[in-house]
């Protein structure tokens, strides 16, 4: 191959990039559940024959930043790169090499060019229902669902039944399930046959030179984005609601030229409830703060990333052992990327948002129609984001992970309940120089006969987003049902003719609240963003 | 003479053509647009090209118009102050929108404002359920109280959008009866009427749309007409909607929401025109413009259609950056950049070229006006692509030192020279057009390789036989007058209105009555449409489609309603399969929205070339790049008005027109055919 101008490059990763999207598309197309097509609540990646990430999917949510080649290389541990034949298809949901709960399925397939191994595909999708019981009070990781080891669910292109019989046997909805991952074997053939006939055109026999030169470059992208700001050592802590006490996540920051260093030690120990986020969870929403904030335009591949060291001690909540429950890894994961900018903002305060009404908020709902149609919804509801140094936080935006809305329409033909208002919250944004986005309130009516089932696991309860910067802390949350308070995190009953309520916590504002702007402060009185 | 003309207001242009129905032939004019009342531009316009054929006001048989006011309205926020009424409980609507961010790593995301703002925002109490039934009576204290408050506002429109309305419009109405006692003289545009579908945000956003550009729309039209009545041309207007139908003006008037997108359904219409005289059945529309590169696949001659589409986008290729609107148009969708897109080398040393653009002004470093950045277009007159002498037909210079310093700028700390900077720009811009062509028709079931392109804009005969490569297609028509195809296409659209709602039941509960009840009154609105323009009901089209999918499901899949339930079903089957290779047999199917399009008959059109033209077309020969030599080489330079029908030109050369310059590369061979059009063949490249 001719030596890599910069033209040559430029063009061969796009067709490398644009080779992900069509690949992730293939996928969606052919999935059959709802998270996949909606929310795109996936990610297909391609990495190198040393497993280093160079090219994913450019739309999908933040928890898969980063975690394929981090599974892959715990794949490979078990099933080594020299056993494996053209066709093999991987298969793992284990939480601890995936993305951190079992309703994320990974697959990961070798791709081989006349006879060599050249790449991985790898694609990892959410699987509403893996079996077994999760619940606010699940006290291990057993009694979440099954779990599929590391093994070849595809051996040189034949299925094997009995990895097959054995996640239909303990699934819910296994057609659903075992759909989404014979559409990603579908996706991968797409993404083997595109990536060989690049290969093929552009005369490239290995393809490592340019996964190097990629790589390097991200990589001098980011260190240039590090090396611009002051060096120095900055630390957060921040109190989650947790359960029978209050969780500490502790994060400490040392920029050091074109290095970051980001370490949890001080975090509380991980607990028996459900909210313990496995590492590579929390690495990926951590190195997502670090990208959002230091090079938000460059691609996402592991160049980026070689900078930026993450760590946490062993047995802490961002860091469980097995078998914590991790089915709400969320809960503590998505603080993570508040802690990270909390402390960020002592050295780059310019850049970073305060804390927004995050954790995600959502409920599930399960019950039977009047038809005898059983059903379980879960509907999201996002809180204010957070104030930014140049704006204030838009109202109700889904960070740090990234959902849309059901449109009450379409949650009413499916849900027998009623959405009797969705409004936002006067006065719930922090206060500041600029403003915290405003949370919302949403009541769901049982108007009957039958009762409705509903889970919650709600945060920013007991400890609401804070202001940065001498801004002001956001509302906290609030549930009720009839307007009296209920647990934060439960599961009830709505019996016919109650409303169940949420108010979400609204985003936190940034800078002293006495230097607002006249014309602000004006605006917030006319549109009744104050109360 | 019995003359049609077609006037298409652009930003920069206004572009009107005319076809003498009597002897095919077609002319054309281009005066300035005049932004601040467009339709003096028109009239000035309609008196060109009248002088210029020598015909009289009453020579005009049809005026068909599209116009960039409605979409420009929205998107410099020049509508009428407007007012919102929300179910109670949902006031904040518009400002809550969907909760997601288009962008997961830009920590500075905006979403764009409302057109109404919070304190223009009112409810009524009244609720309609999910199954259409009542469950709070319409309270009419609190609906003139909500009235009475708009009313106060002193706003010229409102826009009702109450839950459910597309089910059960009955509130709405009487919401509207309250209206029009407590404010008279405000503009009502309710949401049941002007886009009756599911999701009460996208519905309330297309319903406020309309409402906040009815006035203007109503005032502009009211001038235009009455301005063409002075001339003498007595004819009515037929607007050009989004979806390539064109309706009469009383329609429009109605929903004016519906011709945001009329330019590019234009385009699309004059691409499918240019396939069915060409001969071919399934083109793709490949217009490339100074600002973006848009495409639109026609399989069988007809544009394919998508139910809604973004306006005011904050980022131009970022879905969900704009405001939604549920209103049918051309699946035009925009797959890269234009010539005046600037290209740089961003943070990992490596060419970008877009998103940002150079605007008319100062435009590309070769304009000459002060624009330094490197552009697609600089790029493309140091390939040789362009002629720095015969731009625009010799009306603009451009400057070839200027682009040299430009891109060789660009190239400077890559160690690249200005050559190689070009064509990696070249080769980039294609690239991203090929790659995004590819996947839409990957999205919709299809392949992008069977389908010959159709170049129009003013970049897209310059850059239309690479992309053609790159996606593996073998044919390229080039047609005449790709600049003002739009105009052009809306001669070649027929009078067409869509009338579709959602109603979501069960196919298992479905029968043929049960069928016709919900179209009957689809298809009687749309004949409605129709009849409004004049068209005999005798001689209409009238197809009926359903939107289906699997229980559970939140996307669906639309299926012709061509008989009985297990016909949809098999036609469902049938679709779901072709797009995604498999379907769920068993699983329960549920219909969601129902659609009636009825079109009047396509026009017919006899174009004929100039048939005295000499053919001395070859006019020189200049350097330009050929890819197969990797070097500058001698190519010929051919004028298209010189080339006779049936004459041919083999690649690498050039044809240059006034408004374009198709470029043919090495294994291109083009041919003259018979209604004019440039058609090339691309032998594969070894």
């Amino acid at each position: 191959m001719a030596q890599l101008d910069p033209v040559t490059l430029g063009l061969l990763w796009q067709r490398l990039t644009g080779l992900m999207d069509e690949v992730a598309g293939a996928f969606v197309r052919t999935s059959f559940s709802a998270v996949v097509r909606e929310n795109w609540d996936l990610a297909c990646s391609l990495m190198d024959a040393e497993g280093r990430l160079f090219a994913q999917s450019s739309r999908s949510i933040p928890s898969f930043i980063g975690t394929m080649p981090r599974t892959l290389a715990q794949m490979l541990k078990v099933v080594p790169a020299a056993r494996m034949r053209p066709g093999d298809v991987l298969i793992s949901n284990d939480p601890w090499l995936g993305t951190g709960h079992l309703n994320d399925i990974t697959l990961m397939r070798p791709i081989f060019r006349a006879g060599v191994l050249v790449a991985f595909v790898g694609g990892t999708f959410h699987c509403v229902d893996v079996g077994g019981a999760p619940r606010p009070d699940a006290r291990d990781v057993f009694e979440e669902g099954m779990c599929i080891p590391v093994c070849r669910i595809v051996k040189a292109g034949v299925e094997d039944p009995e990895i097959v019989a054995f996640i239909a046997e303990n699934f819910r909805a296994p057609a659903e399930a075992l759909g989404d991952i014979r559409a990603l074997f579908a996706a991968f053939a797409v993404a083997e046959r595109r990536l060989c006939a690049i290969l093929d055109q552009e005369g490239i026999d290995d393809p490592k030179p340019v996964v190097d030169e990629i790589l390097a470059r991200s990589e001098r992208s980011m260190r240039a984005a590090l090396a611009a700001v002051p060096d120095g050592v900055a630390e957060d802590r921040l109190l989650a609601d947790g359960f029978d006490a209050p969780l500490v996540v502790a994060c400490r920051v040392e920029k050091r030229g074109s290095n970051i260093a980001i370490d949890f030690a001080g975090t509380s120990p991980q607990i028996a409830h459900p909210v313990n986020a496995p590492f590579n969870f929390s690495w990926s929403y951590t190195a997502y703060a670090v990208k959002c904030v230091f090079d938000p335009a460059a691609p996402n591949n592991d160049g980026g990333l070689r900078p930026v060291t993450i760590t946490a001690p062993e047995g802490c909540l961002v860091n469980p052992l097995r078998p914590a429950p991790v089915w709400g890894r969320h809960l503590s994961g998505h603080y993570l990327p508040f802690a990270v900018m909390g402390a960020l903002a002592k050295l780059v305060p310019g850049r970073v948002v305060a804390d927004a009404g995050a954790p995600a908020w959502n409920v599930y709902f399960r019950g039977q129609r009047a038809d005898g149609r059983r059903f379980v919804k879960m509907y999201f509801m996002s809180g204010g984001h957070g104030a930014r140094a140049g704006s204030d936080g838009p109202n109700v935006m889904s960070f740090p992970t990234n959902v849309a809305n059901t449109p009450a329409e379409q949650f009413e033909n499916d849900v027998p309940l009623l959405i009797a208002e969705r409004r936002l919250l006067p006065g719930s944004g922090g206060d500041g120089r600029t403003r915290g986005g405003l949370g919302q309130r949403i009541s769901f009516h049982n108007p009957g006969p039958a009762e409705v089932g509903f889970v919650i696991r709600h945060e920013r309860v007991k400890h609401p987003p804070r202001g940065l910067l001498g801004g002001g802390d956001g509302a906290p949350g609030r549930d009720l049902v009839d307007e009296v308070p209920i647990p934060a995190k439960t599961a009830m009953t709505l019996v016919a003719g109650s409303t169940v309520t949420f108010e979400t916590p609204g985003g936190g504002g940034m800078g002293p609240a006495t230097e607002r702007s006249a014309d602000a402060i004006a605006a917030d009185r006319r549109e009744g963003y104050v109360a | 003479m019995s003359l049609r003309i077609g006037v298409d207001i652009g930003g920069t242009f206004t572009d009107l053509t005319a076809l003498d129905a009597a002897t095919g032939r077609l002319s054309k004019a281009k005066v300035l647009t005049t932004p601040d009342d467009p339709s003096r531009g028109v009239l000035d316009g309609l008196d060109k090209l009248l002088a210029a054929t020598g015909a009289t006001a009453a020579d005009v048989v049809q005026v068909i118009h599209g116009t960039t006011l409605v979409a420009n309205a929205i998107i410099e926020r020049k509508g009428v102050r407007t007012a919102f009424i929300a179910t109670e409980g949902y006031r904040d609507l518009l400002d809550m929108a969907r909760e997601w961010r288009w962008d997961i790593y830009d920590l500075d995301i905006v979403l764009p404002a409302p057109l109404v703002p919070r304190h223009r925002c009112v409810e009524v109490r009244e609720r309609i359920g999910p199954d259409g039934a009542v469950v709070t009576g319409f309270d009419v204290a609190s609906a003139r109280a909500a009235a009475q408050a708009v009313a106060d506002m002193g706003v010229e429109a409102v826009a009702v959008c109450f839950l459910h309305a597309f089910r059960n419009p009955a509130h709405e109405r009487l919401m509207a009866e309250v209206l029009a006692d407590v404010a008279p003289g405000v503009a009502v545009s309710l949401s049941s009427e002007v886009s009756p579908v599911m999701g009460e945000y996208d519905r309330a956003c297309t319903t406020v749309a309309n409402a906040y550009v009815l006035p203007v729309f109503r005032r502009y039209i009211k001038r235009l007409s009455d301005g063409m009545r002075a001339m003498g041309i007595g004819v009515d207007l037929l607007l050009m909607q989004s979806d390539g139908g064109t309706a009469h003006e009383t329609t429009a008037l109605r929903l004016p929401v519906r011709l945001v997108q009329s330019g590019p359904a234009g385009g699309a219409q004059a691409a499918a025109l240019t396939g069915r005289v060409a001969g071919f059945a399934d083109v793709m529309a490949f217009d490339m413009g100074g600002t973006t590169a848009k495409a639109c696949l026609i399989p069988g001659g007809k544009p394919a259609r998508a139910p809604e589409f973004e306006v005011a986008r904050i980022a131009r290729f970022r879905r969900g950056s704009g405001l939604p609107l549920k209103v049918p148009a051309v699946d035009m969708i925009e797959i890269g950049a234009g010539g005046g897109s600037i290209a740089r080398v961003n943070a990992l040393g490596l060419i970008q070229v877009g998103p940002e653009s150079s605007s008319a002004d100062p435009g590309p470093a070769c304009y000459g006006r002060g624009g330094a950045e490197a552009t697609v277009t600089d790029a493309d007159l140091i390939l040789g692509y362009l002629a720095a002498d015969r731009f625009l037909g010799g009306e603009m210079r451009l400057d070839p030192d200027a682009a040299e310093r430009a891109v060789g700028a660009l190239g400077a700390p890559l160690g690249l020279s200005a050559l190689q900077v070009a064509l990696g720009v070249h080769e980039i811009v294609n690239e991203t057009m090929a790659q995004a062509a590819s996947i839409h028709a990957l999205e919709k079931g299809l392949r992008a390789q069977d389908f010959a392109l159709v170049a129009i804009g003013g970049a897209g005969p310059v850059h239309a036989c690479a992309v053609a490569r790159r996606i593996g297609v073998g044919t390229v028509i080039c047609p005449a007058g790709a600049g003002v195809a739009s105009a052009f296409g809306f001669l070649a659209a027929p009078v067409s209105f869509e009338a579709a709602w959602a109603r979501l039941v069960p196919l298992s509960a479905l029968d043929e009555a049960e069928i016709e009840a919900i179209l009957a009154p689809l298809r009687a609105e749309t004949l409605r449409s129709l009849a409004e323009a004049g068209v005999d009901p005798a001689a209409c089209t009238v197809r009926a489609s359903v939107e289906l999918r699997y229980a559970g499901q939140g996307h669906e899949v639309e299926a012709a309603l061509t008989g009985g339930v297990e016909v949809l079903l098999a036609a469902f089957e049938a679709r779901y399969e072709a797009l995604y290779g498999r379907v769920e047999r068993g699983a329960a199917v549920e219909a969601v929205t129902w659609r009636v399009v009825a079109s009047g008959p396509v026009p017919e059109m006899h174009l004929s070339a100039d048939a005295t033209v000499a053919d001395d077309a070859l006019v020189g020969h200049r350097a330009m790049w050929c890819g197969r030599a990797k070097a500058m080489v001698q190519a010929p330079v051919y004028d298209r008005y010189r080339m006779a029908v049936g004459s041919v030109c083999h690649g690498p050369a050039v044809v240059e027109e006034c408004e374009s310059t198709a470029v043919l590369p090495h294994g291109a061979t083009g041919r003259v055919d018979a209604g004019g059009n440039l058609v090339i063949t691309l032998e594969p490249e070894a």
